[in-house]
């Protein structure tokens, strides 16, 4: 997949409403692979759905999402599971992780799926991001810092053409975003990828080439 | 697989799954053991005369108390039997015709008398009697005759006679061993002959043999004697038929009517067997509904764990398949164990049947096992499309 284009997109909900002035919604919007964006929103401005509508979780908009020359409606369950598993990737505000699998289980359950990451690399990852001794700990005993630092190895065991992530550092301390924010851009590049990140304030300190406002 | 599990076997009702089960495995077991038990005991309402079509009737004249302080006649005269033939329902009739001298039979077993009796004859013509006519002849000079005696005469000697002699118990296979020497007696002659059962009857209350044998020792043993017939066999189109009844009961004669009764009997029995097998059905259908409660139940608990593994990437199908699995091999264990408890209780009732019953053998396993397997694959079938529908609701964000 080389790009993911936005085309005159507007969720449901904000259809009545006329003074929209978005970079991203109602209008063209490409991204491309290799690429580094950074998507800024103030809360409400739609943020989450925009994710959700690219992921394919949520279908409540007008306009037109396009994979390259496919339109995301036309996508049928088997192409969206091709998709999420080997050309798309995101981290989720929510992070959807499993309360009930350790750390490490929560990484496997993933790449077990794509057989992707040897467990060496997975273990480097922890160690990097600071949560080594919390490989066997259950998620639901861990900080939401401790938690987004874990869905982001999960977001990276898998091959993709664009990682979105969203709100990936919101509890984490300069030095953690910054590791982070490192991982995150040497997976990308080595994978050739395009990376689009959210925020709604902090956000990690990268090259962006493009920012656009929700 | 193992992760998936870990995280789909939460919230898993072990309480749910065992009330299915049990009510699963009663429902089978009620299915599965109406219909063998159909099977197994259908024979001993429905043996037919393999040497006597269905369409058959035997007719006879009733005795009545004053008839027969009277002497009234119970032989069928030349005009009745014209009469009868002239009937648009039959198709063929024959007349019993009786041995007229003196028979004197000894049965005995592996050459041991042990019943002697005065006895008789009677034939009907041949092609009445479907016995491979190899068997079924006599000529002049044989040293034998074939015979086919009443079913309840083997009953009367096994339970009347062999229990209290301590002698052995005879089936209808081992019929072939019963030696009876016949002697006969008339006109100043004397004669002995072996006679060789070749059958059981239920539906003739006399002791068949051929037409040639009874020609034969007839004009031998009584040589003046004439009499006319006071039993007939009728071949008729239709045995259904309303309007045999309605002569017959005119006319006042007697039609041999076992075989309705066998006929009720079965029908009753099958009866019984399909209201059981429906209460067992029903047994079923409830247990499979609690079934998918609880399954619904269980994916409802775990919606947001199915959501989450969908978003991550896994399909549907691989999402559904722990649930599936669990589902289908609930059912198997259910199918395997209601096959294992039929299997004790068809061999206890088995027992009980074959000692008042000990000529039947048991009917084939194979429709209920072929019932059972039908049951498994589509509950199974069901089973899986729920799940799977339920998954595609979440997959859709309907849930």
């Amino acid at each position: 997949m080389e790009k993911i284009i936005l085309s005159n997109t507007l969720p449901v909900v904000f259809q009545h409403r006329s003074d929209i002035q978005s970079d991203v919604w109602k209008q063209q919007v490409c991204f491309e692979k290799g690429h580094l964006y950074l998507v800024q929103a103030n809360s409400g401005t739609g943020k989450s759905s925009m994710c959700s509508y690219i992921i394919g979780y949520r279908q409540d908009y007008t306009g037109d999402i396009l994979f390259d020359e496919r339109n995301a409606r036309t996508l049928k369950t088997s192409d969206w599971v091709a998709l999420r598993q080997r050309s798309l990737s995101h981290m989720f505000q929510e992070l959807r992780l499993f309360p009930e699998l350790t750390a490490l289980e929560n990484v496997q359950i993933k790449n077990q799926l794509t057989g992707f990451k040897s467990q060496e690399q997975i273990l480097r990852w922890f160690e990097a991001l600071g949560i080594a001794d919390k490989v066997d700990a259950k998620i639901g005993r861990m900080s939401f810092g401790q938690q987004q630092r874990v869905a982001m190895i999960r977001a990276l065991v898998q091959p993709f053409d664009f990682i979105l992530v969203d709100e990936p550092i919101s509890h984490l301390d300069e030095t953690n975003s910054r590791i982070m924010g490192e991982i995150m851009m040497e997976e990308a590049k080595s994978q050739g990828a395009g990376v689009i990140v959210t925020s709604i304030g902090k956000h990690i300190d990268l090259p962006y080439e493009k920012v656009l406002k929700l | 697989m193992k992760l998936i599990w870990k995280l789909l076997r939460q919230h898993i009702s072990v309480l749910q799954l065992v009330g299915f089960f049990f009510a699963n495995l009663l429902g089978m077991l009620i299915v599965l053991l109406s219909i063998q038990f159909y099977n197994d005991v259908k024979p001993a309402f429905s043996q037919e005369d393999g040497f006597m079509k269905n369409d058959y009737l035997v007719v006879s004249k009733s005795i009545t108390t004053i008839g027969g302080l009277t002497g009234s006649n119970t032989e069928f005269s030349e005009e009745e039997i014209k009469d009868i033939e002239a009937q648009g329902f039959v198709k063929k009739l024959g007349a019993f015709t009786p041995s007229q001298y003196t028979v004197v039979g000894a049965f005995g077993i592996q050459g041991v008398a042990s019943i002697s009796t005065e006895m008789f004859f009677e034939s009907v013509p041949d092609e009445f009697v479907d016995v491979d006519k190899s068997v079924w002849g006599f000529e002049e000079g044989d040293r034998s005759v074939p015979i086919v005696l009443p079913r309840s005469y083997l009953a009367l000697y096994n339970f009347g006679f062999a229990s209290t002699k301590s002698l052995p118990k005879i089936s209808e296979d081992l019929a072939s061993s019963i030696d009876i020497t016949i002697v006969m007696r008339g006109a100043g002659l004397e004669e002995r002959i072996r006679g060789k059962v070749v059958g059981f009857s239920n539906r003739l209350n006399t002791i068949l043999a051929p037409e040639a044998f009874i020609q034969w020792s007839n004009a031998r043993f009584a040589p003046s004697g004439s009499k006319s017939p006071t039993r007939l066999i009728l071949q008729v189109y239709n045995p259904a038929d309303a309007h045999i009844v309605e002569y017959f009961q005119d006319k006042g004669y007697e039609i041999a009517d076992d075989k309705l009764d066998a006929g009720k009997t079965t029908f009753f029995l099958r009866l019984i067997s399909f209201i059981v097998m429906a209460i067992g059905l029903l047994i079923s259908a409830l247990s499979f509904y609690i079934l998918m409660l609880s399954i619904y139940l269980l994916v409802q608990k775990n919606t947001h764990k199915l959501q989450n593994l969908l978003l991550i990437g896994y399909s549907p199908s691989k999402v559904s398949l722990p649930y599936q699995l669990l589902t289908i091999g609930m059912n198997a264990m259910v199918l395997v164990l209601a096959l294992v408890l039929l299997f004790f209780m068809r061999g206890y009732y088995m027992d009980m049947l074959l000692s008042v019953f000990p000529e039947m053998d048991g009917g084939s396993v194979l429709p209920a096992l072929l019932i059972g397997l039908l049951l498994f694959a589509v509950v199974s079938i069901f089973n899986v499309m729920a799940v799977r529908n339920k998954v595609m609701a979440i997959w859709r964000n309907k849930q």
